[in-house]
């Protein structure tokens, strides 16, 4: 540059301007421009993806396709949980501010409409610096259009309806705590719903294209991206919804029955796969409205006057309804627990069948200070082990568990799977609590031991109890508790399938075998403390529980007991066991508190059913047949030796009044169900009399006694309960009280129990 | 001290910096006999960059005028019509010699504080501030012609003082006096982005003009000092800073023009989305064909496109800045080097501001951003550029002999 100005210098414009505008030159033309296309290189190129994605969210408007919810279907594909289409509203504050669109109006309609409080509405609508605030969900289609319509007559940019799920449970309460429910998002929140709720939920899909910034859209672009989401998995469970309801109606009768007062809970487990048929609890809810409690504990609540204080109630009142207590609640098994002890003596060899022990009432532990003692005070005396078991006798069982020895006897419980929980597939589930290893092997303190060996001084929960007697009585091998039997994908392909797979062996099947003849006896031998769980026709197996709560007794207060009953059936092949439990029965209702006398029916009565279902035919023997009830066959018209012989046939006896040739009636009639060998009356070519009778107090009686009482007065009976061929069942409930006078031939329903069980 | 009859009151010359100004070619006194065609590479790239700028106002405006006016080519063929007749405006300009601009330099100068005075008076309100003065079928600033108006007058003045630039009586104060009442009056309306550029531009001139260094270094400092004292003592300078540095922070307010600005910009990407594509001037874009519009140019061009754009300006810069060096005398030159200057500070604040490398203020980018008038006086800024290259002779041979003929028509 120096060069071509040395001449002209002299005639130009002054050196320093030169240099000078030289200097701009640089700065102005080429420094500055440098620098703004570095600034556009990063702009452009290193943050492109971060602006292009911002701006895309930005220019696209993203219409939900909320995922459709799985539906639970129960095994026999009966729909448990479906969904079905509902809205939701949202309002877009920041739309509201920018279109200058009335927030008072819209809220105030808002209010009105969907019935929400005007200024919690109000402060939803001002928060301009939010795109999203949520008015109300689940509205019906209905109140959506009615919405829509206002939307457009108002021209209102920032009120949005979207379509949302709604959760619905066609069974109401039945398997409320296996199903759990949603919450107003659509997540599951409990049970099934929640364990699942991945799987259930599936992916939401959405549809997008260009808008302009008015949401109108945009000219000469088109844009537009589909993705379809995926709906959610169906649940098929192991759960049948009939042995669920069959299990519901008799725990809900026990806890009605017995004056309950905190509830209980019934297991139905399959014993080969471990897979739950039915599992109910108490307190209990309706999914579709999880929020409600029942009217009886919210009149107890609403007594409440401090504010807290109630909202605290109400808040409790439903934790204690949503709570599964088959899985959550933990437990003293008591003498059910004597089945697993049983097995142990039996598989280690410390007992045999052949064994014998004597119980004068107390025995003495090593390490125990006072003695122990047996229920029954006076002691069982000479017994076998069949016997030990029927009975349920402490001191026996301290002595099978001494022999068995602390180390083995812990190991087995390892081995059962007592220590862990199951696994089962409800979230929730909870652990149990036992002495550690140096407590429990102590070698010089054995109470911890002679305890454990009926049950005590430790607590497990219902469904471990289940698994680990399933595993004893089904063979001799170990099963996981879940209640989903496959997955199955919106496309129907199966994404998950519970495990076929046999589990580890925990005790021989010869061992297994010994155990179910035993418990057979429990139930269905003289003696036995289960017998109100035989059902005629069936072999059942099974063993009673009562067991006090410790805490309960320490604290000083009243005595409260859990009595429980498992049984198993068909005892000889088992299929199915059922755990039953009721937590504190009522002191008021005169009934012996124990597990023999109020869960051994209540597990007969479910299995009564549920056998019969699944398939099972009852095989009566000629004792059965001499005391069921059977069908009053219809006589009219037959001649009397033909009426007396289809009589004789149906199981019953007859006495025939008048002459006649022909039957021109009879007393009851026909159709009638009522106890076999009961007297049928034939009237010959005779008027019937229809005067009324009398009931007699039955209570007491055992049912040959009543039968004959009931014939006396001329009526007649049928019987629930125990079985009647039981000669210790005694009449504990009559349908008519005493003195009533119904007309001659009427029924009265009869309710047997056998009081044997007046211990553990 | 004598004064010169030629020169208007206030400038007076004294007999030594006359003879001292014959003798660096001062010219303006000077008859012009015969004017050469006037430079091709400049008038060329302008029209490049005119004919861009206004297809760009097509693609920007064509939404925003749908929605407003049902018209999507409304904004569009306004604009094509002013710059062809800023075409017009610029061929014909270039035939007026520069010197009547040094003659009628304080008539400018004062109209122009006129102009200034009154728009506090007569000008229209916009947006909160009076900056227009409505004529009837458009509007214009009077602040794009203080632009101009301190461009000759500086000009002007240096020519006038000579050597003496290296004062501060003369090198400094006159030129800060009339900075001064010029901001002063542009702060009024008030009028940020103007007033920066005049001071940006009038202290160009006075560096080209020979003021000493020291005195922008000092004056640099102490404005530092009190922008560092405003951002930490005013909070609305301070929030003004921070919307700057994280323009998220503050996105429902100033945040959002910046923010909507660098979506464009960033999803622009290397290629772009293609002419007339773009989205963000979908009601998202604040300004999407005046201040905002390189950010459609952005998105639109890409990066290639932008920085092609950047390109032709920095070459329409260098080239002015060519044209000032090689003016035939120190008025042409210093008034082509504050033309050129001010084209550069605009686009540099204009492209800075939308990729937010400076906080965000409103300033047009030369020949893009829609504006009848304003485009009127760009395209009229480069008609006196190109009359100055027409006094510069075509080949460096004849420059040689001129420049000898002239220097013994000096002597005579």
């Amino acid at each position: 540059m120096h060069l071509f100005w040395k001449d002209s210098a002299a005639v130009r414009p002054d050196r320093m301007i030169l240099s000078r505008t030289l200097c701009l030159l640089t700065v102005c033309g080429v420094v500055a421009f440098a620098a703004l296309t570095a600034r556009l290189w990063n702009v452009q190129i290193k943050d492109h993806d971060r602006y292009e994605s911002m701006a895309i969210e930005q220019q696209t408007k993203e219409t939900r396709i909320p995922a459709k919810r799985g539906t639970i279907y129960d095994r026999n594909g009966n729909a448990m949980a479906v969904s079905a289409t509902a809205y939701s509203v949202y309002i877009c504050p920041f739309e509201l501010k920018r279109y200058g669109e009335d927030a008072q109006a819209v809220a105030a309609y808002l209010a009105e409409t969907l019935e929400l409080d005007y200024d919690s509405v109000l402060k939803k609508c001002g928060d301009a610096s939010t795109w999203y605030k949520t008015i109300k969900t689940k509205i019906t289609p209905e109140l959506a259009d009615e919405l829509r319509a206002y939307i457009s007559a108002n021209q209102l940019h920032s009120l949005h309806i979207e379509e949302d799920t709604k959760r619905i449970y066609p069974y109401g309460t039945v398997a409320c705590h296996l199903l759990g429910f949603t919450g107003v998002d659509g997540n599951g929140l409990e049970g099934l719903e929640a364990q699942y709720d991945g799987l259930l939920a599936g992916e939401n899909g959405s549809v997008s294209r260009l808008a302009a910034g008015d949401g109108s859209q945009m000219l000469l672009q088109s844009y537009e991206a589909y993705n379809p989401g995926k709906d959610g998995c169906d649940l098929n469970l192991t759960v049948d919804l009939d042995i669920q309801y069959i299990a519901e109606k008799y725990l809900d009768q026990a806890i009605a029955d017995y004056d309950v007062q905190n509830g209980g809970c019934c297991i139905v487990m399959d014993v080969n796969t471990g897979g739950i048929l039915a599992m109910a609890s108490r307190e209990n809810y309706d999914p579709n409205d999880y929020l409600a409690v029942s009217d009886e504990v919210q009149a107890q609540i609403g007594s409440i006057t401090d504010a807290d204080a109630r909202k605290g109630a109400l808040a409790q009142a439903r934790l204690a309804q949503w709570r599964n207590r088959a899985i959550s609640d933990t437990y003293e098994p008591g003498s059910v627990f004597k089945v697993v002890t049983l097995a142990m003596g039996l598989e280690s060899g410390a007992v045999t069948e052949g064994s014998s022990f004597y119980c004068g009432g107390t025995t003495t532990v090593p390490g125990r200070g006072k003695p122990l003692r047996c229920w029954k005070s006076t002691g069982h005396g000479s017994q076998n082990l069949t016997e030990a078991v029927q009975h349920s006798c402490n001191v026996a069982f301290c002595r099978i568990g001494l022999s068995v020895g602390a180390p083995r006897f812990y190991d087995f419980v390892e081995r059962f799977g007592l220590f862990s929980k199951t696994g089962i597939d409800l979230p929730g589930e909870a652990g149990s609590q036992w002495w550690t290893w140096d407590v429990f092997c102590s070698e010089t303190n054995l109470s911890q031991l002679a305890a454990a060996s009926f049950g005590q001084t430790f607590n497990i929960t219902p469904v471990q109890l289940a698994a680990a007697i399933s595993s004893i009585v089904n063979g001799g091998t170990s099963v996981s508790a879940h209640t989903v039997q496959s997955v199955t994908d919106s496309d129907g392909e199966i994404v998950y399938e519970a495990s076929e797979e046999a589990g580890v062996r925990v005790v021989s099947s010869e061992t297994s075998s010994k155990v179910c003849g035993i418990l057979e006896q429990v139930v269905s031998g003289k003696g036995g403390t289960g017998r109100n769980a035989y059902v005629a026709g069936y072999r059942i197996g099974g063993k009673t529980g009562t067991s006090e709560k410790v805490a309960q007794d320490a604290a000083g207060g009243a005595k409260e007991y859990i009595v429980s009953f498992c049984g198993v059936a068909p005892i000889d092949d088992p299929e199915i066991l059922v755990l039953f439990l009721l937590d504190t029965p009522g002191a008021q209702t005169g009934i012996y508190i124990s597990g023999g006398v109020m869960a051994a029916p209540a597990v007969g009565n479910i299995l009564s059913e549920v056998l019969p279902y699944l398939g099972y035919e009852a095989q009566y023997t000629d004792t059965d047949s001499a005391v069921l009830d059977a069908v009053v066959p219809d006589l009219s018209g037959m001649t009397a030796q033909e009426a007396q012989q289809a009589v004789g046939e149906a199981g019953f006896a007859c006495r025939t009044v008048g002459r006649g040739g022909t039957v021109t009636g009879q007393l009851p009639a026909a159709g009638a169900e009522i106890a076999a060998g009961s007297k049928i009356l034939i009237y010959l070519d005779a008027a019937g009399y229809d005067s009324s009778a009398a009931v007699p107090d039955l209570t007491g009686m055992t049912f040959i006694q009543a039968r004959t009482a009931l014939e006396t007065a001329g009526l007649y009976m049928d019987t629930t309960g125990a079985w009647p061929g039981n000669e210790d069942a005694v009449v504990t409930a009559q349908s008519e009280e005493e003195g009533a006078r119904i007309p001659c031939g009427g029924v009265i329903h009869v309710t047997l129990t056998d009081c044997t069980d007046t211990g553990q | 001290m004598i004064r010169n009859p030629e020169y208007p009151e206030g400038f007076s010359l004294d007999s030594q910096s006359a003879i001292h100004e014959r003798e660096l070619r001062d010219y303006s006194k000077k008859k012009k006999k015969r004017r050469a065609p006037f430079d091709l590479p400049f008038f060329i790239l302008t029209l490049i960059i005119l004919s861009i700028g206004v297809v760009m106002v097509l693609s920007a405006s064509f939404a925003s005028a749908y929605y407003s006016s049902g018209d999507p080519t409304g904004y569009f063929i306004r604009q094509l019509g002013f710059a062809v007749l800023g075409i017009v405006a610029m061929l014909c300009i270039s035939l007026i010699p520069v010197q009547l601009y040094r003659r009628l330099s304080v008539y400018i100068m004062a109209g122009t504080l006129l102009l200034l005075l009154l728009v506090p008076f007569i000008g229209t309100e916009r947006g909160g501030a009076t900056r227009w003065i409505d004529l009837g079928f458009t509007t214009f600033q009077p602040s794009e012609i203080a632009k101009l108006a301190v461009i000759i007058c500086f000009s002007a003045m240096i020519c006038t003082y000579g050597k003496k630039m290296k004062t501060f009586r003369y090198g400094v104060l006159p030129f800060a006096l009339i900075l001064a009442a010029v901001v002063g009056l542009l702060i009024l309306e008030p009028h940020l982005s103007a007033s920066v550029i005049i001071i940006a531009v009038g202290a160009i001139m006075m560096f080209a003009g020979g003021t000493r260094i020291y005195w922008f270094l000092g004056v640099g400092v102490l404005a530092g000092g009190a922008g560092y004292i405003a951002v930490s003592k005013l909070d609305y300078a301070a929030r003004r800073i921070a919307t700057w540095r994280d323009p998220l922070s503050d996105l429902q307010g100033d945040g959002w023009q910046i923010i909507q600005s660098l979506y464009a910009v960033g999803s622009g990407g290397f290629l772009g989305l293609g002419l007339g594509q773009g989205r963000q001037k979908y009601l998202y874009l604040p300004e999407e064909h005046n201040d905002f519009i390189f950010a459609v140019v952005c998105e639109e061009l890409g990066f290639v496109g932008a920085a092609l754009i950047l390109i032709l300006f920095a070459l329409l810069i260098i080239r002015g800045y060519w044209l000032a060096m090689h003016a035939r005398d120190k008025f042409s030159a210093l008034l082509v080097t504050g033309i050129t200057s001010l084209l550069a500070i605009q686009v540099f604040l204009n492209v800075a501001v939308v990729t937010n490398l400076l906080p965000c203020t409103g300033i047009s980018l030369p020949f893009f951003s829609y504006g009848g008038t304003a485009l009127l006086l760009q395209m009229a800024e480069m008609g006196i550029v190109l009359s100055v290259s027409r006094d510069i002779p075509l080949k460096p041979e004849k420059t040689e002999t001129a420049a000898e003929t002239e220097k013994t028509e000096a002597h005579e």
